[in-house]
């Protein structure tokens, strides 16, 4: 049977109930929120491995990477000949067009983007949101490290191939041992 | 004269003036607010009479309920804020209503004035004199018989009301709408009116 | 000259319980409303948990402009704040605190109250009518529709613990008060308790000032000052409402050590019922109007007559 007046009751409890919890609210300014490791809050650029290729500035969703350069010739080494090589003279991202898909830095194939948990770079201008190419260098400092290589997985081929390269018997030049970059979870 | 006799005489005053603006303002919402004011020094009297009771009484019934229901009244009717020119009656009207006015005033007072002119309240004495328990050994016992016919007229009164703003109670046998006119038929009744 | 002294002493103590409670009262709903939406509440004011919140609102509302609408009734207008907030200070008058602490003991306290009380609801018509807003109509009618259903019910469940006690006076009341009648005015604390909040329009009854509809009801148009009063004037009645809900049903100063503690039982009692006043304006949501007006009529009135007849029955068979 249906006691009158139950659903007054519950509806009673749920409130007191709550008010017993803490509450939800994050006390931002004063206290930093605990994000996740793999947090996107800002895209940071490493600029000695952008080959100048635009891929990232091809595949953005809304067109929010802009790209400047020019080729500068690398005069020939004793023995050699002259070589051709992209400058970067202008990277820009406009996070207040950015919508933090991420496309660019999967897209990346020279691991030259990198997600930054930071997020306090609101800007009083929207003309400030422009980030050139040192400001995006700047963020690096803040890119965190590559998490550890997952123990169980399959081991990267570049590592069997340096072990087995050192199986070997030093005929040749040393094998140089490749370090994991930030994308080798995926090969986990 | 006491200070008692002049704040009677002031809430007096008050009264009647209010009352006067009551039915001389063209303002009708202003009317009711007057009114209020009339009620309030009315029971102000009471007060200096020793008569909580029925002082407090009065404000609760008058100013609480019936000024509330007027007021309720006028904003159905959408009372327009500011002059109602067409509020004042002809003359002939005018002088009519203040000849019945003024002859029943002096009924009023001829009455009283003739039946309780000797008699003093003894406001000195300890025990109010116009206490609760007074007032209701007094209608409880001595007028228990007005009392009931007075109560008697008021379900009369009530009945009424409810056939009154029934709409089911000539249409034949009670239909599905009985449950939404019952307890709304005033209202929808009134909305009926202004629509 | 003691006399003058005592007289004023007295007023200076409605007075300050006046300004102090219910802004007591708005702090708590602030934090408690807060906490129960899982939420945290004003935290920057006054530094420790946003003590000084409504200190800051005041200043807020003290510093902006006092306008009056072109059309509006100007004097009916200006009026209506005060003639909805001082009723509820000349309320807690006759409200007695503890035993012998009362501001002025009256023969017929519970008239008294409830008559000044229903003067206060004339704050809101008036300005509903003058504000010439049609919101401020509407939600003066629905005060109106709201004042005529609850006021019976109200009175009546009043009148009930008036006849049990044999007095109308508040003192003579909470004197003869006993534990058991607990139970046997149940009915009567209920009925008034929930009639009382209607006639404050708290939620869930609140159709009146019904934000997401009317905007604010009667008080649409008020800004700065007077806006303030009339919120403060709803506390306040929140402070009156409880405090006579626990003099008339709970026993008011009624509790261990109540020669000396007497009025601290009364003022958490009052607290304990401004709680949960609070705490059913969080849970549930606003009433319709024919809700409210079949509650009033087929329910709280049906129930106070029935308690009525009893509270008769039992005190005739007791003599």
């Amino acid at each position: 049977m249906k006691i009158p007046g139950a659903g007054l009751a519950k509806g009673l409890t749920v409130t007191m109930r709550t008010m017993t919890k803490r509450s939800v609210t994050q006390q931002y300014p004063e206290v930093k929120p605990e994000l996740p490791p793999r947090s996107r809050g800002v895209i940071a650029l490493l600029e000695e491995n952008c080959t100048v290729c635009m891929l990232c500035a091809r595949e953005c969703p809304d067109w929010c990477i802009y790209i400047d350069s020019h080729k500068e010739t690398i005069p020939a080494p004793p023995g050699g000949r002259e070589r051709q090589r992209n400058v970067l003279d202008r990277f820009d991202i406009d996070f207040s067009l950015c919508m933090y898909c991420g496309i660019c830095i999967e897209v990346c194939p020279f691991d030259a983007l990198f997600w930054s948990p930071e997020f306090e770079y609101s800007e009083l201008d929207i003309r400030d949101l422009t980030h050139g190419k040192d400001r995006l260098g700047e963020w690096m400092a803040t890119v965190p490290a590559p998490p550890a290589h997952d123990g169980h997985g399959v081991r990267p081929k570049e590592v069997d191939a340096a072990l087995k390269a050192l199986d070997k018997p030093a005929r040749e030049r040393p094998a140089r041992k490749p370090a994991p970059g930030p994308e080798s979870e995926d090969a986990g | 004269m006491t200070v008692v006799e002049v704040m009677f005489a002031l809430l007096g005053v008050i009264a009647v003036g209010s009352a006067i603006l009551v039915v001389t303002t063209q303002h009708l919402v202003h009317a009711a607010l007057w009114l209020v004011v009339t009620l309030g020094s009315v029971a102000g009297c009471y007060l200096l009479l020793s008569a909580e009771f029925v002082a407090w009484v009065q404000v609760l019934i008058y100013i609480g309920a019936v000024v509330v229901l007027l007021l309720f009244g006028l904003m159905l009717t959408r009372a327009p804020i500011g002059q109602s020119d067409d509020l004042d009656s002809p003359l002939g009207q005018r002088i009519a209503a203040a000849v019945t006015a003024a002859s029943a005033g002096a009924v009023l007072v001829a009455s009283v004035v003739t039946s309780f002119r000797g008699e003093r309240i003894d406001l000195s004495d300890d025990r109010v004199a116009g206490s609760t328990g007074d007032v209701g050994a007094a209608v409880f016992r001595s007028w228990v018989l007005p009392f009931e016919v007075l109560s008697l007229l008021l379900l009369a009164a009530l009945i009424g009301a409810i056939v009154l703003s029934r709409r089911d109670v000539s249409a034949g046998p009670a239909g599905a709408r009985m449950g939404v006119v019952d307890e709304f038929g005033e209202i929808a009744e009134a909305d009926g009116v202004v629509r | 000259m003691t006399d003058v002294l005592e007289v004023a002493l007295r007023v200076a103590l409605v007075l300050g319980v006046f300004l102090v409670l219910p802004l007591l009262v708005g702090q708590t709903e602030h934090k408690a409303m807060a906490h129960m939406q899982s939420r945290l509440g004003p935290m920057y004011a006054g530094g420790f948990h946003g003590w000084a919140q409504l200190v800051a609102d005041g200043v807020k509302f003290a510093q902006k402009e006092d306008i009056v609408p072109t059309a509006a009734d100007r004097v009916v207008f200006k009026l209506a704040p005060a003639v909805a907030l001082i009723p509820y200070l000349i309320a807690l008058v006759a409200i007695p605190l503890g035993p012998g602490v009362v501001a002025q003991d009256l023969d017929v306290g519970v008239f008294f109250v409830l008559a000044v009380m229903a003067v206060g609801v004339l704050g809101p018509l008036m300005g509903g009518w003058a504000s010439a807003n049609k919101f401020s109509l509407l939600g003066a009618l629905r005060t109106a529709a709201q004042l005529m259903a609850y006021e019976l019910p109200f009175i009546l469940a009043a009148a009930s613990v008036a006849m049990a006690a044999g007095t109308l006076s508040l003192v003579g009341i909470v004197e003869a008060w006993e534990p058991w009648w607990l139970i046997w005015q149940l009915p009567a604390a209920v009925v008034f308790f929930v009639a009382g909040l209607a006639e404050l329009q708290r939620p869930p009854f609140d159709m009146p000032v019904a934000d997401s509809e009317i905007i604010f009801g009667a008080f649409t148009e008020y800004t700065g000052l007077r806006f303030a009063l009339f919120l403060l004037a709803e506390y306040a009645g929140i402070v009156v409402l409880c405090a006579l809900t626990t003099v008339l049903f709970l026993g008011g100063w009624h509790g261990p050590y109540d020669d000396v503690l007497g009025w601290l039982w009364t003022l958490l009692k009052t607290m304990v019922l401004a709680f949960v006043v609070i705490w059913l304006r969080v849970s549930y949501p606003r009433l319709r109007e024919d809700q409210l007006q079949r509650l009033a009529w087929q329910g709280l009135v049906p129930i106070a007559l029935l308690q009525l007849a009893l509270t008769g029955v039992v005190v005739v068979a007791r003599t």
